[in-house]
């Protein structure tokens, strides 16, 4: 326009380096007001990822608890002729710290015995290497919790060659003491760790008081700790390996199933302007969002089962390759899938329903995202207990949905029988996903949906008067 | 007043039909906002009735509620006499409902789309399939009936929107803003659609703002303005008790009479 004041200029245009800094701070600007960037580069660093450490703490710390007060047996063989070194049993029984520690005073030795406890015995003598096995092997092959009652969770076998008199250093095998116990079991297992753990302190002991001052240790070698030996068939270990790792996998490849079907049936029909051409159906507004729950549930069932039957084929595979992952033998566990089908289709529903009740929040493919990625922790967190080795399906835990799926999936590949157990667990992932599609209908019922203009579409107010506001 | 070509009203029955229809939104910011205040009106089978209303006047908002996609918060609308607050269902299955917000499943095919839609309006086996081919062919679809929809034309895409909307054969058809985007050719071909529908002894209702396709179309006009109907007639009578010559300046003319000023009312409505 003629009126108007030319605005005074520079006649220099900006340096480079000042353009670059200009152009930066508007992409920060916008960026920064673009929800998706503030959630992950905001939002998940400060809140998330502190979360998600102490979650990781707090799991490691319950593991570390129960494993300390988990009391253990270990029974004691000896061949014929062999002298159970003095002092074997009270070595064996406590931590070296809480017998021996000068600083640690009353008190905290007796915490100290308190934990990491080991019932040593009964001892069995005469008894050859064999034997000692099989001993080892029994509390595995109990059939109920009373017979297992008074078997114990290894054995350490005393062979005739071993004695405290004996001052050389023998090469041969049947010198050594050894440890019998079964990998599978998780007693057992840490049986093997506790007496590996104390058995050295023992024998340094041993030395200290019978050599002469200025001696050198190695003159005196009372007896040696062979590697200890895994009585658990290979078939087993096979399952106890794939009962770490599938559980855990079965729940990780059912959320990333369901995690873009359930985007794309409500932030991507919303982006492609065809939300309002679904509801247009000639049926009930029910009908329409079970369906769309179905189908995010059905992709999530074929992603899983797809996922888990081609790691099933090839995890026998892969071991071969890993040291020792020669002695593991894999085998599809065809009937603990059967068994664990129903609770798996329940999980999946649960999983579909709430990821589509959430995702029905947002207005676009690339909010949905955003949306769901730390959504889909709060499932796969959990699903961590099924990677701790000594957390084992109670009636307790079996109320808890995701964990319970985990455990229970565990226990089935591990050939244990649960009915009770497994029960609750139905029970409870069948409430959980019978209220998680109620609260993703009703979610999807909301007005908002279709009239964006008029509200916004996040916010806990959206998310209560979505639930509990009326729908159509 | 000239003579009316079409049929005298009170001759056909009411396919749409609103009373005292009101909707309120809750606005975290500006609190409850009135969409609709009120609004009565009826079209009868064989009509063609034009909503005619700035933005954010509550034309879609209307048509909406008309369509079950929206509850209204108070008064009644019915379609082919059904209520939709108490029988959305059956409400649905008698209306035809075709907007800018009604886009094409993109990864079906036209005659997917058609053969889904018309599933769940309760056609089957060869009945389907003869509704879904005279579609095609009344539509001139078959070049691309089985391509996806998101390769198609817009022009294309809105031929396939049509068929949609009244592959049930509905008594009443209710279009927002149904040339909104589209060129000459295509705008040309809807209103060639919507008044054959009209042929055919359909009601047909529409929102627009194009002041031109009022004109050419409708039967009777609905004047909307702030959420209210400020007049209805045909636009000989509207001509009439405005004493305006010119659909816009009856409009204007509406709009002054309603307490505002047109133009800031214009500019406020742009800002909606």
């Amino acid at each position: 326009m003629s009126g108007a004041n030319t605005p005074a200029r520079d006649s220099r245009a900006p340096s480079v380096g000042r353009a670059t800094l200009w152009v930066a701070a508007k992409e920060l600007r916008a960026a920064f007001r673009d929800r998706q960037t503030t959630l992950y580069t905001i939002v998940l660093p400060i809140a998330l990822y502190p979360f998600l450490f102490w979650c990781l703490i707090q799991a490691s710390l319950f593991v570390q608890g129960r494993r300390e007060h988990t009391e253990v047996q270990v029974g004691l063989a000896a061949a014929g002729d062999a002298r159970i070194p003095d002092g074997l049993s009270d070595a064996l029984a406590l931590r070296p710290t809480s017998r021996d520690d000068p600083a640690a005073d009353d008190a905290l030795r007796r915490r100290l015995a308190a934990i990491d406890r080991v019932r040593v015995g009964p001892v069995r003598q005469p008894l050859d290497a064999a034997a000692a096995r099989e001993w080892a092997e029994a509390r595995s092959h109990a059939a109920t919790e009373d017979e297992a009652r008074d078997l114990p969770d290894a054995v350490v076998f005393v062979p005739s060659a071993a004695s405290v008199d004996d001052a050389r250093a023998s090469a041969d095998d049947n010198a050594r003491l050894t440890v019998y116990y079964d990998s599978t079991q998780t007693a057992s297992e840490l049986a093997r760790r506790r007496v590996v753990e104390r058995i050295p302190p023992f024998v340094d002991g041993l030395r200290a008081a019978r050599l002469p001052a200025g001696t050198p240790s190695e003159a005196l070698e009372p007896f040696r700790l062979a590697p200890p030996r895994d009585v658990a068939p290979q078939k087993d270990q096979g399952a106890y390996l794939l009962s770490f790792v599938l559980p855990m996998l079965l729940v990780v490849m059912c959320v990333l199933g369901a995690f873009f079907p359930a985007v794309d049936v409500t932030a991507g029909e919303r982006e492609r302007n065809t939300a309002e051409t679904t509801l247009l159906l000639p049926v009930p507004r029910r009908a329409v969002h079970q369906g769309k729950i179905l189908a995010v549930c059905t992709g999530a069932i074929v992603a899983t089962s797809l996922n888990l039957f081609a790691l099933a084929l090839s995890a026998g595979h892969l071991l071969q390759m890993l040291p020792r992952g020669g002695d593991v033998q894999i085998e599809v566990p065809l009937a603990a899938f059967a068994s664990i089908a129903p609770l798996a289709l329940l999980f999946a529903f649960f999983v579909s329903a709430a990821l589509v009740g959430i995702a029905s929040f947002a207005r676009t493919f690339k909010e949905g995202q955003a949306l769901l990625g730390p959504v889909q922790m709060v499932f796969i967190l959990p699903a961590m207990a099924g990677a701790i080795p000594n957390l084992e399906l109670t009636p307790g835990l079996a109320c808890v949905p995701v964990v319970n799926v985990v455990l229970a999936f565990r226990a089935l590949l591990n050939g244990e029988s649960l009915p009770l157990e497994y029960a609750i667990t139905a029970a409870s992932l069948a409430a959980s996903a019978l209220f998680a599609i109620w609260a993703s209908v009703k979610l999807l019922s909301r007005e908002s949906l279709f009239a964006p203009e008029r509200s916004g579409s996040g916010g806990v107010g959206a998310w209560f008067s979505g639930l509990f506001g009326g729908g159509r | 007043m000239s003579a009316s070509p079409y049929p005298p009203r009170g001759a056909a029955p009411i396919a749409i039909e609103a009373i005292g229809l009101e909707k309120s939104f809750v606005d975290p910011k500006r609190g409850v906002v009135k969409a609709v205040r009120g609004i009565d009106l009826d079209c009868r089978r064989g009509e063609i009735f034009g909503l005619l209303g700035p933005n954010g006047a509550g034309k879609t908002t209307t048509l909406r509620m008309l369509a079950t996609i929206l509850a209204p918060s108070a008064g009644t609308a019915r379609i082919d006499g059904v209520d939709v607050a108490r029988d959305p269902l059956e409400a649905r299955r008698r209306l035809g409902f075709l907007s800018g917000s009604t886009g094409l499943y993109p990864r079906l095919s036209p005659r997917e789309t058609l053969a889904y839609f018309g599933k769940l309006h309760g056609l089957t086996g060869d009945a389907l399939d003869a509704r879904i081919e005279e579609l095609v062919d009344a539509f001139s679809m078959r070049d691309y009936a089985d391509g996806r929809c998101e390769a198609l034309s817009t022009g294309q895409k809105q031929k396939v929107s049509i068929a949609r909307a009244v592959l049930h054969d509905p008594p009443a058809l209710i279009l927002d803003e149904p040339t909104t985007g589209l060129d000459i050719l295509a705008s040309s071909a809807m209103i060639d659609f919507v008044e054959s529908r009209r042929s055919a002894g359909r009601c047909v209702l529409f929102s627009t703002h194009v002041l031109s396709e009022a004109e050419r179309l409708c039967d009777r006009i609905g004047v909307i303005f702030h959420g209210r109907v400020l007049d209805v007639g045909t636009k000989d009578e509207l001509r009439e008790r405005t004493g305006k010559t010119w659909l816009e300046d009856v409009f204007k003319e509406l709009v002054r009479r309603a307490g505002e000023d047109p133009d800031a009312a214009a500019a406020r409505g742009r800002s909606v």
